[in-house]
């Protein structure tokens, strides 16, 4: 799977990336050299220099621990979400192929909804009703990315489920889980894996919307979002300011929609040849 | 569906080069059959998403009782303001209730302020269908005009062009958009003002320049949408038969273009616009809070911040039936721009 990423320079280029921003979330936090919090009133909006290479913001807090700090969160929040939406999409929609009209007329109608309501409006309002909480968000954002899953795996599981092979393991007594195992998983894993980097994109773009709204992780707490709302209000004093924080949201996203893009083109991913070398 | 496609014109030659046309006799019950499906379809998406809306609310344990009596309350006082307003019946009872106000236009009121949300909303949807109205303007001419280029002249420099940015833009959120465009054409440049909204009945040149940066900020992502799909949905166009057979009889390419491809190819560009409207409604979130618009999007942040029920439950309804109506549209003008698509339901 990893090979086929890097068949593609896009995909290999992504990948760097991908794993650059990951290690600095992971060792950024002791890299830091002061403290994300700590104030510090002789320097505030100051300019890059020795002690701040990223200089300071409006309260003298040093940028590239910042920076480092936020990392992490914003990245850990984004992959909680894509977790949640993974559960809330792929399981109904396998019980959407497997349980019968009903239950595929009430998801369907269900995902329809999910996708009617405007987003962020919604990640907004159920955030702010349910408490305004990291983990509150992540679960509106995973409700709101959950249909992009729903689609795809239902989209790869449906063929497969009304398909001759399958009816003859029913047939020869297979059990829904072995059906399930056997057949269907490999056809719906290569779609899922597409959409699962595709939507980490796009989680961590609704959660930098919602940082920077503040709602989710409230300032003072560090995130790229939540900085790029503070760079804002001192454009004037600071006009490059929100340069960095842009560019890691801008980054991290593009690698995400690279290797989504490298995986579908893949050649090598295919379920199909897995399915063949075992039967 | 059934819609018979035999009979009519096979021996015509512009039957053959041309995609099959419906009859004309089936227009009336296909029509009738439209509005059913429609109504089937958006009906239940509706119910379910109102209710949604309405369970957010009911889960969030806010109640007004908090907001009006302060901290001070006594529990019996919380519990006869809530038997005052009804919150003490089951959910499903309340929300029949509440929706029977929603369709007959009347969202409650603000539980701070006691103010009318549907009249708030709608001194507020004028800001935000501006932005979003310009936006979708954007969006379409714009991503028409690269789609159809990038289609047209397949494998040029421009092709690579349009591919290239949208690879770019698709990875670029509005918010750091929006704030690339104020750090330039605000801060650097010192064209526009950064911030504010003025009506266009009192000043329509501000009023356009204030509106053009979010309507920017909020289109791109649908600009670089739009023009893939496009460019992809055309592009297949081309490698019909039917185009194959338009150039034989000599057609000219712009005919082929607009009266064979397009019609055909645009399809999926029309569905993603579809998809898109929900992000342009609910973008207006972030952009109205960067560009300092006291529009729709805010006025529901603003809402949920401070636990206003009523007014997130209002603005989220508005905004489903926005959406609902322009996904009506598209799929109307889906179905009007492509026959083959009415056989395939």
């Amino acid at each position: 799977m990893l090979r086929s990423v890097f068949a593609s320079r896009t995909g290999t280029v992504s990948v760097v990336v991908l794993a650059f921003v990951a290690l600095l979330a992971v060792v950024g936090p002791w890299l830091a050299p002061h403290d994300p919090l700590l104030q510090d009133p002789r320097a505030i909006l100051a300019g890059p220099s020795a002690a701040h290479w990223l200089g300071t913001d409006n309260v003298g807090r040093d940028v590239l621990s910042r920076l480092l700090a936020g990392s992490t969160l914003s990245l850990v929040a984004a992959l909680e979400a894509v977790a949640v939406g993974l559960v809330l999409g792929v399981v109904p929609a396998l019980l959407s192929v497997h349980l019968g009209r009903a239950v595929e007329w009430l998801s369907l109608r269900l995902m329809e909804a999910l996708v009617t309501l405007p987003f962020l409006v919604f990640a907004v309002a159920m955030t702010a009703l349910l408490g305004n909480g990291l983990q509150q968000a992540m679960l509106a954002v995973g409700v709101l990315v959950a249909p992009g899953f729903y689609r795809v795996t239902r989209a790869a599981a449906l063929p497969v489920a009304t398909a001759q092979y399958v009816e003859a393991a029913v047939l020869a007594g297979a059990s829904p889980w072995t059906v399930l195992r056997r057949h269907i998983w490999p056809k719906v894993v290569p779609a899922v894996a597409v959409s699962t980097a595709s939507l980490l994109g796009a989680s961590l773009v609704i959660v930098s919307s919602l940082t920077f709204l503040g709602i989710g992780i409230t300032p003072p707490t560090p995130t790229w979002g939540g900085m790029l709302a503070t760079d804002l209000q001192y454009l004037f004093q600071r006009p490059f300011g929100p340069f960095v924080p842009a560019l890691l949201i801008v980054a991290t996203v593009w690698a995400c929609n690279g290797i989504a893009d490298a995986l579908r083109d893949a050649p090598t991913f295919s379920a199909e040849r897995k399915v063949a070398a075992r039967v | 569906m059934t819609v018979s496609v035999a009979g009519t014109g096979w021996d015509t030659a512009a039957a053959v080069a041309r995609p099959a046309r419906p009859r004309r006799i089936g227009a009336l019950g296909a029509a009738a059959r439209w509005l059913l499906r429609t109504v089937a379809l958006t009906v239940p998406v509706f119910l379910f998403a109102t209710f949604l809306t309405f369970l957010l609310g009911a889960v969030s344990g806010l109640s007004p009782a908090g907001l009006l009596l302060g901290d001070s309350a006594t529990p019996a006082d919380v519990a006869r303001v809530r038997a005052e307003l009804g919150l003490d019946r089951p959910v499903l009872v309340q929300y029949v209730d509440w929706l029977a106000h929603v369709v007959r236009g009347d969202l409650g009121s603000s539980w701070l302020n006691g103010v009318s949300v549907s009249s708030q909303i709608g001194d507020r949807l004028a800001v935000s269908l501006s932005v979003a109205g310009f936006a979708l303007l954007i969006a379409v001419v714009v991503g028409t005009l690269l789609g159809v280029g990038a289609a047209v002249w397949r494998g040029s420099l421009f092709d690579r062009a349009v591919t290239g940015f949208c690879s770019v833009v698709s990875a670029l959120p509005p918010f750091v958009v929006a704030v690339a465009l104020i750090v330039v054409f605000s801060v650097l440049l010192g064209w526009v003002p950064s911030a504010g909204y003025v009506p266009f009945a009192q000043d329509p040149g501000m009023w356009l320049a204030l509106i053009t940066l979010p309507a920017i900020a909020l289109s791109l992502d649908a600009v670089a949408d739009i023009a893939r799909q496009l460019r992809t949905g055309l592009a297949g166009a081309y490698q019909e038969n039917y185009v194959l057979g338009a150039v034989v009889r000599g057609l000219s390419p712009r005919r082929i273009l607009l009266v064979h491809v397009l019609r055909n190819g645009a399809g999926p560009a029309l569905s993603v616009l579809g998809l898109r409207i929900p992000m342009l409604v609910g973008g207006a979130v972030v952009t109205e809070s960067i560009f300092g618009m006291s529009g729709f999007g805010r006025f529901a942040a603003d809402g949920a911040l401070r636990g206003d029920v009523p007014v997130v439950q209002g603005t989220l309804v508005v905004a489903i039936v926005v959406v609902l109506a322009a996904n009506l549209v598209v799929d109307t003008l889906l179905l009007r721009l492509r026959p083959a698509a009415r056989r395939r339901s």
